[in-house]
């Protein structure tokens, strides 16, 4: 699959027929009364998707579809969904199928706000899953914090069984039956690696697996049995292409990975918030023509397009389409810590008033805070990181303390852990010191910035 | 006996048929416990331990894992401000200052962990990112959300939360429905766009 690389006279297509301005897939309950509720969601249409699928198709042109659809997962990883479907199915039941709704990357919100606006959204993706990969107990893991969200599936989960969605011999389908549950997670944000999730969902300490087996694999998913894990923008895109057709969705926005995004914004912008628009929108319409550009007009400095576990942008680069193809690829790319990554569409922009050492010495708090402590790098490192940046950003650096970070990233970073999470935590550290270094310089030389307007810290003067 | 007859009667008769494993249900378990004695204490542990087959040791190990778990007492209310970079870049460092300080507080002690008034009322503490961004600086009390609250904010919001709940509403950017539509007049803010990235 190739893509023209962008270039500023040829704004992205949005999509072969899609009307300008692009019409929301994924959101349009929100502003409609009671929209959250099963009454509104068959009114927009829903659960269309899941009977078609039943009346019409048969499990296997389910997956077809959706693997023509080229549907990416919205998690992060941007894996085709179709194929994950295909080989969970091809392993031996029984099966389950997890969605992952434990959006904690900082930045990330998109999923938060698509369960509170359209619940039935996802239980009829999750529902098309099960009938087409042969599936009986399917699990929503949602973080502890979001307890709104977790009220809000918890009633519509009633709803759908009172209707006859979930439950046996569901729209009477003879053997289909599918049972769903909600669990909540406790405050950690490894439980939204799959595999962590997995073991949280046991009632384990959520610390990854070590793979292979994959989940998908016997003695690799939940209990030991071959899993679909999905998130919950994923799910969510699956009714749509089975009532609108494949074609139509892999028409919409950058062809190597189709489809409508909820892309959130958040930082120094006007209007912050949650954006759907056609995968592949550049940063730069995102910031300027739907986000209200900066606040206090100031210039873009650096951009985590895919939240706090990605590489920072440069303000300069804001014509890079957003999607997962392009972030993952050259020029987007630094060895030896890999892509820039796109994530899960979460934008954080950093305006010039920002103190990038104070963004990062936080990023560094966070990943070390939320290590699972099974990996030696991750454990050691993510401390290191965040020892060395808190002297530095309490003014206390030394000279000689970039090199040890510089050191530290590169002992983590390039696959040397059971998860990425020890990836993560050297991207913005990395980037940081590749695009900013004389902002630490200047830390390190007793020159911290005085408290930078708008980024909110008193900075301890060195 | 420290677990309820209705927790124990809610853990065994829908818990523990949800999941195909006892163990499964020590999550939801847990959280019910929590509910009832607003934090976990070794009581708890052996009890939910006997319900799921579990060594009460066994039980705290998990518990320990996640920060949501209180292990000690704290207060009635629990207050948390997000200090992630969204809501960082949006000053949620004065408005943890002057949460700290209306309770009497130290806001400076730098550390992640739980502080408690005197009366045991409040609790504070800063967490990580909650998913909100878009309302930052934005701060949990009692697993409910509320936002932005600034730093000029915090007397009022103390007064009246309620007044800041964000719970069910739309994204900021979805006041009008959900539609992105393109700010009128952007282009006259915008720097000009940028030449080919590459
Ligand atoms: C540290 C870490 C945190 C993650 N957090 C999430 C998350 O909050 N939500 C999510 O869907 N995927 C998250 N992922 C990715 C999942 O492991 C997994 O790839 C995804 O849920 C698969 O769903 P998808 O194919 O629909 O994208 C995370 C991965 C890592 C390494
Ligand atoms: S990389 Fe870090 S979070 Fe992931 S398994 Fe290893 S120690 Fe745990
Ligand atoms: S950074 Fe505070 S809610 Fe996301």
């Amino acid at each position: 699959m190739t893509q023209t690389p962008p270039v500023a006279d040829a704004p992205i297509q949005h999509g072969a027929g899609q009307p300008l301005p692009w019409e929301p897939v994924l959101m349009t309950a929100v502003g409609r009364e009671g929209g959250r509720f099963l009454p509104d969601y068959l009114l927009r249409g829903g659960y269309q998707g899941l009977t078609k699928a039943v009346q019409e198709m048969d499990p296997d042109s389910v997956i077809k579809e959706i693997s023509d659809s080229k549907l990416l997962g919205r998690g992060g990883a941007g894996f085709p969904t179709g194929v994950k479907w295909g080989g969970t199915k091809r392993n031996p039941g029984p099966r389950h199928l997890v969605v992952n709704a434990d959006e904690s990357e900082p930045g990330t919100y998109g999923n938060r706000y698509a369960i509170d606006a359209d619940p039935h959204g996802l239980l009829e993706g999750m529902l098309v899953c099960c009938f087409a990969v042969g599936i009986q107990q399917a699990y929503i893991y949602i973080r502890g914090e979001n307890l709104y969200g977790a009220e809000v599936l918890e009633h519509a989960i009633k709803e759908a069984y009172a209707a006859g969605y979930i439950g046996k011999n569901i729209l009477g389908k003879e053997g289909f039956n599918v049972d769903i549950s909600v669990t909540r997670g406790a405050g950690a944000y490894v439980c939204g690696e799959e595999t962590a999730l997995m073991e949280s969902l046991e009632g384990r300490r959520a610390q990854p697996r070590i793979r292979p087996p994959f989940p998908i694999e016997v003695g690799g998913g939940l209990f030991g049995r071959p899993t679909v894990v999905n998130n919950v923008e994923t799910l969510m895109c699956v009714p749509h292409i089975l009532v609108r057709g494949a074609a139509w969705f892999a028409s919409i926005g950058a062809p190597a990975c189709p489809g409508p995004k909820l892309y959130t914004i958040s930082g120094h912008v006007n209007r912050p918030g949650v954006y759907e628009l056609p995968m592949g929108t550049t940063l730069y319409d995102l910031i300027y023509k739907y986000a209200g550009g900066m606040k206090r007009n100031q210039k873009v400095k650096a951009v985590s397009p895919g939240a706090l576990a990605c590489q920072l942008l440069p303000g300069t680069d804001l014509n890079v389409q957003m999607d997962t193809a392009t972030l993952t690829r050259p020029p987007h790319w630094h060895p030896p810590f890999g892509p820039v990554g796109f994530g899960a569409g979460g934008i954080i922009v950093y305006g010039e008033e920002t103190d990038i050492v104070q963004v990062v010495a936080r990023a560094a708090g966070f990943f070390a805070r939320e290590s699972c402590g099974k990996c030696v790098p991750c454990r050691e490192g993510t401390h290191w990181m965040q020892d060395v940046l808190s002297r530095i950003a309490h003014g206390h650096g030394r000279p000689r303390d970039l090199g040890i970070l510089e050191d530290v990233t590169r002992n983590i970073g390039g696959r040397k852990t059971l998860c990425a999470l020890g990836d993560f935590s050297v991207n913005s550290v990395a980037s940081a010191l590749r695009l900013f270094r004389p902002e630490f310089e200047a830390y390190c030389n007793g020159h911290a910035r005085s408290s930078a307007a708008g980024s909110g810290v008193p900075v301890a003067a060195g | 006996m420290s677990l309820s007859q209705a927790a124990r009667d809610r853990i065994v008769n829908d818990f523990i048929p949800r999941y195909p494993s006892k163990r499964a249900a020590l999550m939801p378990s847990l959280w019910l416990a929590q509910e009832e004695a607003g934090w976990l204490g070794p009581e708890v542990f052996e009890e939910v331990g006997e319900l799921l087959d579990l060594h009460p040791t066994d039980v705290a190990s998990v518990a320990s894992f996640y920060v949501m778990f209180h292990r000690r007492k704290i207060g009635d209310r629990l207050i948390e401000v997000c200090e992630n970079p969204s809501c960082f870049l949006n000053g949620s460092d004065q408005t943890y200052a002057r949460i700290c300080d209306q309770l009497g507080l130290d806001s400076g002690h730098g550390g992640h962990g739980v502080q408690t008034t005197p009366d045991g009322k409040f609790s504070v503490r800063p967490t990580e990112c909650l998913a909100a961004c878009d309302y930052a600086p934005v701060v949990q009390v009692d697993l409910r959300f509320y936002g932005p609250v600034h730093g000029a904010d915090v007397d009022a919001f103390l007064a009246n939360m309620e007044a800041f709940s964000i719970e069910g509403k739309p994204s900021v950017s979805m006041a009008n429905g959900p539609q992105a539509v393109p700010v009128d007049g952007w282009e006259a803010h915008a720097p000009p766009a940028p030449g080919s990235a590459e």
